[in-house]
C-alpha cells in the first residue's frame, strides 16, 4: 500500500536544535491555542529538525507526511481495502493523528495536489474536524493535535503555489539559514568535527549563497554542509567532503561545477 | 542575468567567474588584462593581470569584488574622480580597505595579511563618501599594494551609460545624456560601442539612395558583433529594406560550409512546393546541420521565464481515473464483483480491484525554430532586435519546457539558396540543456536569408524521428518574412503552408510565433495561416497567449492523428 511515506517517531533522543529567533514560541503558543503552523523556509535549513524537537519538547508522537505530486486524499485520510472477501477500512496518517493527539507533519505542502489539500481546511481552522466522507462521519480531533505543514517559497513557486485558503488557516513562522556562527556550532555538532573545519565551510557556504543564479536552482544548505562534514569525521580531506557533498549535488553543469570546484579549492583547498 | 562562461578561458582563471559573482553579489566574468595593465574592473567584467602568481590573481579578484559590493564604484563617486589620477590613487587605498574590510567575513583566508598590513598605513573610512573627503585632503596615504589594481574611472562610466539604456550603437542619445561621454576624451570602450555608426551612409539615411549607393560602392560591412570579417559581403539586399534603423547584416556563413554546400551529394534533401505548377519540385533543398559555434564571451541569459512556467506546465496533465488498479483511493465495484464471481467459480482471481486516480505524464516533445536570418537583426519599435526578443523566447521555452519534463530540441537556420539551408543544432533531443546549450543559443549571429519551408521539414523529420513521444510540437520562431533565392514571397508562402500541412498530417503540431516583429498581419496570415499562429509584440506578454496557443495546436494535431 502507499503508506509507506509515513511513519511515527514516538521516541527520539532530544533532537539537536539551536534556536535562531522566536520561533519555539511562536511555535508553542500557537500549539497551545490549537492553531495550525506553516513553516516557510529554503531547503535543509532546519525545518523538519525543528519540528522534531518540538515534538519531542511538548512530549506528543510526531507523524510525519512527505509530500509529493501524487499525494491523494485517501493516501492522508485512509481508505478501503479488501480483506477476505470483505472490506476493511485502514485509517491513513492524518486520521491517526487526528485520533490519538499527535502532531502531523506534511512535509513540503506544496508537492500535494490542490484537492489534497482542501481536506485540511476543517481541520486547520476552528472546527478541528476531519470529515471522513466514506464512512459518513466526521472526527473531532484529540486534545494535543496539531497540523504543521511546510513549504519551501523559492522552490518551483510559481509552479505551485498554496492556495491562499490554505495559508489563512496557518500561523506562519519563517526560517532561513542560520547566521554563521551558529551555523558552524550546529556544523560542528552534528557533523562531530571541529569549530575550525566547520568555520571554513560554513564559509564557503556563505560564498556560495551569495550567488543569485548563475545556473544554481539551489544553494549550499545547512544540510549539505552536515553531509560534508561527516565525510570529514571519517576521515576525508575538507576540499574532498566539499566536493563530493556541496558542489556535486548543487550542479550537474560541467562549467558549473567547475566553477565551484573552484571556490572550494580557494576557501579551502590549501 | 548572466551565466559565468569562461570556457575558453587560459585554465588558469577558468571558473573564477562563479568566486568573483559570489563575492561581488552579482554576476561577473573574470578576463586576463592587457599586459602592461594592472588589475580593473569596468563593473561586469574583471580584468586580472596575467603575469601575476594565481595567489595575487586571487587578491585582485578578491579587492575588485570588494569594491564592487561595497558600492565603492557607484556612479555619483566615480563622477568626482574624473580625470584625477591622484586622487583615483589615494581613494583606492582608502575605500580598498574598507570595501575589503566589509567583506572580510567572506574573503578567502589569505587576505587577512594583506588587509592588516593595509591596516595598519591606511587611515579608516566609513563611507565611500568619507573615502574620498579623505583622498582629496592631504593627509598622507600610503601607496596601495599591487594587488589592489587599479581603478578605471571612464571605462567604468562608460560601462554604465551603456548599461543605463543606450545599449545599441544606432540608438539615438538626447542631448542631455550625451554631455557625459564627451567630456570624456579617453572614452575607448564607448567608441567602440560606436564604431559601427561611421558606416552609415549619410546620404538618403535608411532610404533607396543610400541603398544604390552602397551597392555601387561594394561597401564591406563590419559585423556588429564580430563574426568573421569579409563573410559578410553583400550578396542582395533585403527585401524589406530598411525598417527602423536597418543595418541588415548578411552572411555569416564560414567559406568550408559554403563549399560543401556546393558540392555533390552533401546535405540532407527536400522536396519544395512549387505554387505555379500546383507540384512538389523534388530534392529541391539540401539542408545542412552544421555545428552552431559557441562564443565564450557570449552574455547567457538563463532561468528566465517564471510567466511561462504556469501555462506550460499544465499542457496534457490533467487528472483520470485508471480501474482495476493494484492499489488506489477506491474499490473498484465492478472488478471485486467479478473478483469475487470469478473466486465462488473456482479460478485464480485478479486481484487489481482498487480505481486510482493519476495524472497522465508528460507525453510531449518539442522541437523549436528559432529563425536567425538577416531580416531578424533589424531593430524592432522596442529598441531590442527582433533577434535578440526571439532568442530570449527561445531561451525561455526551452528552459521551461526542459524543466517541467518535455523532451526539447532546438534549431536556428538561415539559408543562402536552395542548395545550402544551413540547420544549427543548439540543443538536439538527447542533449541536456547546460550552460553549453545557452552559450551555443546566445552566440547565434543573424544573417543570410531565410527557406521557411525546407528548415520546417527538416525540423519535422527531426521531431519524427527523435521526439520518440507520441504528442509532438513543432514551434516556429520567426518573423514571417520568408524570403531567399528563387523563393519569393507568393511561392515562399504557399510553400511554407504546404509544409506546416505535411507536419500536422503526420500528427504534430505547429505553433508560428512571430516576436517584436513589425511584419504586416496579412504577411503572417498567408505564410503561417493554416497552423496556430500569434504575433505577439513583447516578449514578456508571451505567459498570456502560449497556453491557449500550444493546447490549440496540439489538440488539432491530436484530431489529425486520431482520422489518420
Amino acid at each position: 500500500m502507499n503508506m509507506t511515506n509515513s511513519n511515527i517517531k514516538q521516541e527520539y533522543s532530544q533532537p539537536y536544535y539551536v534556536p535562531v529567533k522566536n520561533e519555539k514560541q511562536v511555535f508553542k503558543a500557537a500549539y497551545k491555542q490549537g492553531l495550525s503552523i506553516l513553516l516557510k523556509g529554503p531547503t535543509g535549513c532546519g525545518k523538519t529538525r525543528f519540528v522534531e524537537a518540538m515534538a519531542n519538547e511538548l512530549g506528543r508522537p510526531l507523524i510525519t507526511v512527505s509530500c509529493h505530486d501524487d499525494l491523494t486524499t485517501a493516501d492522508l485520510v485512509g481508505r478501503f481495502l479488501l480483506k477476505d472477501g470483505a472490506t476493511e477500512w485502514v485509517d491513513g496518517p492524518l486520521t491517526r493523528a487526528v485520533r490519538e493527539g499527535a502532531i502531523c507533519y506534511l512535509d513540503e505542502i506544496v508537492e500535494a495536489r490542490k484537492d489534497t489539500t482542501v481536506v485540511l481546511h476543517p481541520l486547520s481552522d476552528y472546527r478541528r474536524q476531519l470529515p471522513l466522507e466514506r464512512l459518513g462521519i466526521t472526527l473531532n480531533a484529540a486534545p494535543g493535535f496539531c497540523l504543521v505543514v511546510s513549504y519551501n517559497p523559492g522552490y518551483q513557486s510559481v509552479l505551485k503555489d498554496l492556495k491562499d485558503s490554505t495559508r489563512q488557516r496557518m500561523v506562519a513562522i519563517e526560517f532561513d539559514y542560520p547566521a554563521p556562527d551558529v551555523e558552524e556550532k550546529i556544523v560542528a555538532h552534528e557533523a562531530g568535527i571541529k569549530l575550525e573545519q566547520s568555520k571554513r565551510l560554513v564559509q564557503l557556504a556563505q560564498a556560495i549563497r551569495r550567488l543569485e543564479t548563475g545556473g544554481l536552482r539551489e544553494v549550499a544548505s545547512t544540510r549539505v554542509l552536515i553531509a560534508a562534514g561527516q565525510l570529514v569525521a571519517e576521515g576525508l580531506t575538507l576540499a574532498e567532503a566539499a566536493a563530493a557533498a556541496i558542489a556535486g549535488p548543487l550542479t550537474d553543469d560541467a562549467q558549473v561545477s567547475n566553477g565551484l570546484l573552484k571556490m572550494i579549492d580557494v576557501y579551502i583547498g590549501s | 542575468m548572466s551565466k559565468v562562461t569562461d570556457a575558453n578561458q587560459p585554465p588558469s582563471i577558468a571558473g573564477f567567474g562563479m568566486l568573483a559573482s559570489a563575492l561581488a553579489g552579482r554576476e561577473i566574468r573574470v578576463d586576463v588584462a592587457a599586459a602592461d595593465m594592472s588589475a580593473w574592473t569596468d563593473g561586469n567584467v574583471i580584468f586580472i593581470s596575467s603575469p601575476a602568481s594565481v595567489r595575487d590573481q586571487l587578491a585582485q579578484i578578491c579587492v575588485q569584488c570588494a569594491l564592487l559590493a561595497a558600492g565603492s564604484l557607484d556612479r555619483e563617486t566615480l563622477k568626482q574622480l574624473t580625470r584625477r589620477p591622484k586622487w583615483v590613487e589615494r581613494y583606492l587605498a582608502v575605500e580598498g580597505l574598507r570595501a575589503l574590510k566589509q567583506l572580510q567575513d567572506l574573503l578567502p583566508g589569505f587576505m587577512g595579511p594583506i588587509i592588516e598590513e593595509e591596516t595598519a598605513k591606511t587611515p579608516a573610512s566609513q563611507s565611500p563618501q568619507s573615502s574620498l573627503d579623505i583622498a582629496k585632503s592631504q593627509q598622507a596615504i600610503g601607496k596601495p599594494p599591487q594587488s589592489f589594481g587599479s581603478i578605471q574611472v571612464e571605462a567604468l562610466l562608460a560601462a554604465q551609460v551603456r548599461e543605463g539604456g543606450a545599449v545599441s550603437s544606432g540608438q539615438h542619445i538626447p542631448r542631455k545624456q550625451q554631455e557625459k561621454p564627451l567630456t570624456e576624451l579617453k572614452d575607448d570602450a564607448d567608441q567602440d560601442e560606436e564604431g559601427g555608426e561611421d558606416f552609415t551612409s549619410p546620404v538618403g539615411g535608411g532610404g533607396g539612395i543610400r541603398k544604390l549607393l552602397q551597392k555601387m560602392f561594394q561597401m564591406v560591412r563590419r559585423l556588429k558583433d564580430g563574426g568573421s570579417p569579409g563573410a559578410d559581403a553583400p550578396t542582395h539586399w533585403s527585401r524589406s529594406g530598411s525598417r527602423a534603423r536597418a543595418r541588415a547584416v548578411h552572411s555569416s556563413a564560414r567559406p568550408e560550409t559554403v563549399e560543401d554546400a556546393f558540392g555533390k551529394g552533401d546535405g540532407i534533401l527536400y522536396p519544395e512546393w512549387n505554387i505555379h505548377q500546383h507540384g512538389y519540385r523534388l530534392d529541391w533543398c539540401s539542408v545542412l546541420e552544421i555545428d552552431p559555434p559557441a562564443d565564450a564571451k557570449a552574455a547567457v541569459g538563463w532561468l528566465e521565464g517564471y510567466g511561462l512556467r504556469k501555462p506550460l506546465s499544465r499542457l496534457g496533465m490533467g487528472l483520470d481515473r485508471f480501474h482495476r488498479q493494484n492499489q488506489g483511493d477506491d474499490i473498484d465495484i465492478d472488478a471485486v464483483i467479478e473478483t469475487q464471481v470469478e473466486r465462488a467459480a473456482g479460478s485464480f482471481p485478479d486481484e487489481s480491484v482498487y480505481v486510482e486516480s493519476r495524472r497522465h505524464r508528460r507525453d510531449l516533445s518539442v522541437l523549436i525554430l528559432l529563425d536567425i536570418s538577416g531580416s531578424v537583426a533589424q531593430a524592432s519599435l522596442t529598441g531590442a532586435s527582433v533577434h535578440q526578443q526571439q532568442r530570449s523566447v527561445a531561451a525561455e521555452l526551452l528552459t521551461v519546457l526542459f524543466e517541467v519534463g518535455d523532451r526539447t530540441a532546438l534549431y536556428a537556420f538561415h539559408s543562402q539558396g536552395r542548395s545550402a539551408v544551413h540547420m544549427s543544432p543548439v540543443k538536439r533531443f538527447e542533449e541536456t540543456l547546460d550552460g553549453r546549450v545557452m552559450n551555443r543559443l546566445y552566440s547565434l549571429q543573424p544573417g543570410a536569408y531565410s527557406r521557411l519551408g525546407a528548415a520546417i521539414r527538416h525540423g519535422s523529420t527531426v521531431l519524427m524521428e527523435q521526439g520518440g513521444t507520441s504528442r509532438k510540437l513543432l514551434v516556429v520562431l520567426s518573423d514571417g518574412l520568408a524570403y531567399d533565392h528563387g523563393y519569393e514571397p507568393v511561392y515562399a508562402a504557399a510553400d511554407v503552408r504546404q509544409a506546416l500541412g505535411e507536419a500536422r498530417r503526420d500528427g504534430m503540431g505547429c505553433v508560428c510565433l512571430s516576436i517584436g516583429a513589425d511584419t504586416e498581419t496579412g504577411t503572417l496570415r498567408r505564410v503561417f495561416g493554416t497552423a496556430a499562429h500569434a504575433t505577439i509584440p513583447d516578449p514578456k506578454r508571451l505567459g498570456t497567449t502560449i497556453g491557449p496557443l500550444f493546447r490549440a495546436a496540439l489538440q488539432a494535431a491530436e484530431s489529425k492523428r486520431r482520422v489518420a
